[in-house]
């Protein structure tokens, strides 16, 4: 019953291969979880195939003629021939944490080589970074039960992806699969109550703590966010 | 070549020529898989290289990264056709979506990061193990499906339920959570517990 889905807008540059390296990884990662978004990208991308691939109507490779000569062709298929297979990206499927265990959902799986050490911050909150060298900050974000991220709001926009568990804010409650995009002026506060909660965040700027003995802890945004 | 069919049914739009190009280029696919036919492979890529060369021309508005778009898109043709699965999509949706990730990587080598992530992790649709991937908990390889259906009566209902719907009716966990109105994460938890039951059942009784 995942009910906060990417907008189409977004799956659209998704499937067009438009987002950034840490957008994809969120979308992407929730696409694995949701049957809907996956059959709506499906549709994306044949609609995307033909409009660049199906509508051109060269198709052959000439002696003479178009773009792409028959030498052209028969140097380019004896490269192919020649080639070798790339060694394929290594999987994880599980990370521990705490003495939990999670799955992770195939995108992430094929992205967890680059989730580094955890660490402890205030509270009851974990933070892994996970290192995609894009000019977004992505962690995973682990919550306790009884956790509370203090108010802030956001310079940019902050994608979060619930990955196992359920977290509350002001505006709603969020379990496996619901991905949620806040925009810059938006505040929130993040807590989780019975059970605990791992999550996967993004985020292209970084975070303003808004409420007073949280200002104490900007510091702990950088922490947080890194 | 049903779901090409059952695709473009609900849309409407394949021409019949379009079906037999998409047929053909599926079987040319399952000939380079089984046997390796570089004939099979040459006939494919006459038909595909010249559009993912228009393609590549309109995104990068450069020939010779054009070119390598081409190149790197039909290698991974040759390497991979094992992994076209013609009952989720038409071969050109298939090699499209190579080509995507192609670009992407292009477009991210010309800005010359270290270590830089690269499109085939960012959309795993070439990992060779891909299948059963959504189902966090697939059956696990010690239980058979013949065990579970003798032993899942003497689960508490709510897990035998559960177990019912997923590997007696083959429902995704999603699509239990969808049907019994339950988040996903209590199906989750769910079958985890009631494969633990399953297996000391199964242990005890063996
Ligand atoms: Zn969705």
């Amino acid at each position: 019953m995942i009910k906060s889905h990417p907008s189409e807008a977004i799956l659209y540059q998704y499937a067009s291969g438009d987002l950034s390296a840490s957008m994809t990884l969120v979308v992407g990662t929730h696409i694995d979880m949701c049957s809907i978004c996956k059959q709506t990208v499906c549709e994306i991308e044949e609609e995307l195939c033909k409009k660049h691939l199906d509508s051109i109507v060269e198709t052959i490779c000439a002696p003479d003629k178009g773009s792409m000569s028959k030498s052209q062709c028969d140097q380019m298929l004896e490269a192919i021939f020649n080639s070798q297979v790339k060694p394929a990206v290594q999987r994880e499927d599980l990370i521990s944490l705490e003495g939990r265990r999670f799955n992770l959902p195939t995108t992430l799986a094929h992205n967890a080589h680059r989730i580094g050490e955890w660490t402890h911050l205030v509270g009851k909150l974990w933070r892994a970074p996970v290192n995609l060298s894009d000019d977004g900050q992505t962690n995973l974000i682990y919550m306790e039960p009884g956790a509370q991220v203090p108010e802030h709001s956001h310079k940019g926009q902050e994608a979060t992806l619930v990955i196992d568990g359920v977290f509350n804010d002001e505006h709603d409650a969020y379990y496996d699969g619901d991905f949620i995009l806040l925009d810059a002026d938006r505040k929130h506060t993040p807590r989780t109550a019975t059970e605990d909660c791992l999550t996967l965040a993004t985020l292209d700027a970084p975070l303003f703590f808004t409420s007073g003995i949280s200002r104490l802890l900007n510091p702990f945004s950088s922490l947080f966010f890194r | 070549m049903q779901t090409v069919t059952s695709h473009t049914s609900q849309r409407g739009v394949m021409t019949t020529s379009q079906q037999d190009t998409a047929e053909k280029a599926a079987q040319l696919l399952a000939q380079i898989a089984e046997s390796r036919s570089r004939q099979a492979f040459s006939e494919l890529f006459s038909h595909f290289a010249p559009k993912l060369q228009a393609y590549g021309t309109r995104q990068f508005g450069n020939e010779q990264t054009a070119m390598d778009l081409v190149q790197e898109t039909m290698t991974n043709v040759w390497h991979k056709a094992h992994l076209f699965k013609a009952d989720k999509g038409s071969p050109s949706t298939w090699i499209f979506t190579i080509a995507r990730n192609i670009r992407f990587d292009l477009l991210r080598k010309n800005k010359k990061r270290k270590d830089d992530i690269s499109a085939d992790e960012l959309w795993p649709i070439l990992a060779e193990q891909n299948d059963n991937l959504d189902d966090d908990y697939a059956l696990d390889q010690d239980i058979l499906l013949q065990e579970i259906s003798h032993y899942y009566g003497q689960l508490p209902d709510a897990q035998r339920i559960v177990v019912e719907k997923i590997y007696v009716e083959g429902k995704s966990q999603q699509e239990v959570s969808d049907s019994l109105g339950i988040p996903l994460g209590t199906v989750k938890s769910r079958t985890r517990l009631a494969l633990k039951k399953l297996k000391e059942l199964i242990v005890e009784h063996d």
